[in-house]
């Protein structure tokens, strides 16, 4: 089962910031960015990135010793800088690695070390403290302003193809170290102009940022505006804040939002609670990343003169994030059992396949991959069993590079993709792919706890929420300080909401951790 | 909107708190992520303030202030300051 995306053109040399530049220079006092009350126009923000680059390329960190394209890890929280140090390292040719910084110190270590050709991190030592944890030179864009003004504003010369990583994200890898995973300007401006043709996304497509930098999605929301020559809101807050983005969206003239469906929920939420229209008035709503609570959205979206399209998405980080796109004005109670998740991208198809890559009949369930334009470069990691789901199948005398995703799914009478849930472990919770393995590891790690297990429930809000079973190695273990231990390794939406300790973990016939067994025992507990 | 301001005190927030949170209860000290508290529910909490009280906290003072205690602080200096 093949589903077809739209077969689009791309420029000889899609390469993303050329669009930005082009907006810089049509319309060079329009505004580019608002943030924290101030405003940046294209030409500052352009001139800004330019010098950026000259100081990358100044520096020689825009290349090593190979010629290749380096790594720019960028760890700065919501702010000019932020799209400064984005754009200046696209522009000095290099890669960036988004890093949040609000992650712990233990955390932001762990993958500081799984970034191959990491040549420098931006990150402002007034916010996070990585003097212990850099495995590269520090650049504080505030400390370096002096030596920035004084560079030129102009464009460096530097030549960038497609075929040049723009950006890598971590993601959650099978055997508990995170992946980074690369994507490719040609995966990247792909999507952008997908988006951009599809839904008439212009100059006025002011879009707000609401998803945490590392996020995948974040990447394209916060690229998507500079790319149509729209602005781009940023929140003056370290962590998402409904209250501050519920305003910005009810004061400016906001037209589109990306974000995941749990924020989704939480903006609504808010709407409801302030008896507000922000929402209803946006264009879009670009969301996904997790099953969908449908029933959440309805009542909202229901409402008369609600002018707001929901477009419900589903992507990998592994493949430019978005690969799929429906519009839920076009579900139907009753009639679908799971919103679906629509029709592929341009440049980009959905290969639904059984375990022997062997594509499977219309209606059938299987893996979904994904193929075309928008499969990017694979990992810059190691060589860990998650490479080899970058691969390729024969279709019709012709070798077909895909990506394996683990989601499981099958397409429907109408062509519409429906998922299922994973073919392995892995769970999302509010958006982020999460493998239960990376938490088990941390606890396993932690003195007085002899084995763990964490299993996801879905909540009857809809909500996914871990939950750790612990075999503790004496007796006494004290659940609260195993908790406080874990938010010093893990970001707070890995660390488990419930903690129960038991004798022995069931196993499966296989002689696996029985997790189905462990779900039951955690209804039976609810339920008394 | 013209919200009559209650002043906050250690009790009306640890009602909020023992409410989103799920617990009988809070001691006025105790750290919120310590008790199982997750972004959603911090988000539930800095909702419940702004529809029974009118207060619109943001959700930074929140993670910064984890206790009842510092929140009603945080709080209090926020209403006196603007008297």
């Amino acid at each position: 089962m093949i589903l077809r995306g739209k077969r689009a053109p791309l420029p000889a040399q899609p390469v993303v910031h050329r669009r930005f530049e082009a907006h810089a220079e049509a319309n060079p006092e329009a505004i580019a960015v608002c943030w924290a009350g101030e405003r940046l126009t294209y030409r500052e923000l352009n001139a800004r990135a330019n010098q950026f680059a000259h100081l990358l390329l100044e520096r020689g960190l825009a290349r090593d010793g190979q010629g290749q394209a380096t790594k720019i890890g960028v760890c700065l929280d919501y702010s000019f800088d932020m799209l400064v140090a984005i754009l200046g390292t696209l522009k000095a040719g290099a890669a960036y690695v988004p890093l949040d910084p609000a992650y712990p110190q233990e955390r932001l270590r762990l993958l500081l070390g799984q970034i191959p050709g990491l040549a420098a991190i931006v990150a402002s030592p007034a916010t996070v403290d990585l003097v212990d944890v850099a495995t590269a030179p520090i650049l504080d864009l505030a400390q370096s302003a002096g030596e920035l003004a004084a560079l030129p504003a102009t464009a460096a010369d530097v030549t960038v193809t497609g075929e040049d990583v723009c950006y890598a994200v971590f993601t959650s890898g099978s055997t508990g170290t995170p992946k980074l995973t690369a994507v490719r300007h040609e995966n990247w401006f792909n999507l952008l102009n997908w988006l951009q043709l599809e839904y008439g996304l212009g100059t006025a497509s002011n879009n707000l940022v609401v998803s945490a930098f590392g996020f995948d999605l974040s990447q394209r929301s916060l690229m998507a505006p500079l790319f149509c020559g729209a602005t781009q809101y940023l929140l003056a807050s370290r962590n998402f804040d409904p209250a501050m983005a519920y305003r910005i969206l009810r004061d400016q003239d906001i037209r589109v939002v990306h974000c995941a469906s749990s924020t989704l929920y939480v903006l609504v939420d808010w709407e409801v609670a302030v008896k507000g229209d922000a929402l209803t008035r946006l264009d879009y709503v670009l969301f996904g990343g997790e099953p969908l609570h449908v029933e959440r959205l309805l009542g909202w979206a229901g409402q008369p003169g609600n002018n707001c399209t929901l477009l419900h998405q589903y992507g990998v980080a592994e493949c430019a994030d978005v690969a799929t796109s429906y519009d839920l004005a076009g579900y139907r109670r009753g009639e679908h059992d799971i919103a679906p998740v629509g029709r592929p991208g341009y440049n980009t198809d959905i290969h639904i396949v059984d375990e022997e890559l062997t594509g499977v009949s219309a209606g059938e369930s299987g893996e979904i991959c994904i193929a075309g334009r928008s499969v990017g470069s694979g990992y810059l990691n190691g060589s860990g069993p998650e490479s080899a789901r970058f691969t390729a199948i024969e279709v019709d005398g012709e070798q077909v590079r895909l990506y394996r995703t683990g989601d499981r799914g099958y397409v429907t009478d109408a062509g519409e993709l429906i998922i299922q849930g994973r073919i392995d472990n892995q769970v999302k919770v509010r958006g982020m792919r999460i493998d239960p393995h990376d938490i088990e590891r941390a606890l396993g790690r932690l003195p007085g706890i002899q084995q763990a297990a964490v299993v996801v429930v879905r909540t009857d809000a809809g909500d996914c929420e871990l939950n750790a079973f612990l075999v503790p190695t004496g007796a006494g273990l004290d659940v609260d300080e195993v908790r406080a231990q874990l938010l010093k390794s893990l970001p707070r939406n890995m660390v488990p909401a419930g903690f129960r300790t038991i004798a022995e973990l069931p196993l499966s016939p296989h002689g696996k951790v029985d997790r189905a067994a462990l779900l039951d025992r955690l209804r039976t507990v609810a339920s008394i | 909107m013209t919200i009559e301001r209650a002043v906050m005190t250690t009790d009306l927030v640890r009602a909020i708190w023992c409410r989103e949170l799920g617990r009988d209860e809070v001691g006025l000290d105790d750290d919120f992520f310590a008790l199982g508290g997750q972004s959603v529910i911090m988000v539930g909490i800095q909702r419940a303030f702004i529809v029974e009280f009118g207060v619109e906290v943001p959700i930074d003072q929140l993670f910064r202030n984890p206790t009842v205690a510092s929140i009603t602080a945080y709080l209090q200096s926020q209403q006196f300051a603007t008297q």
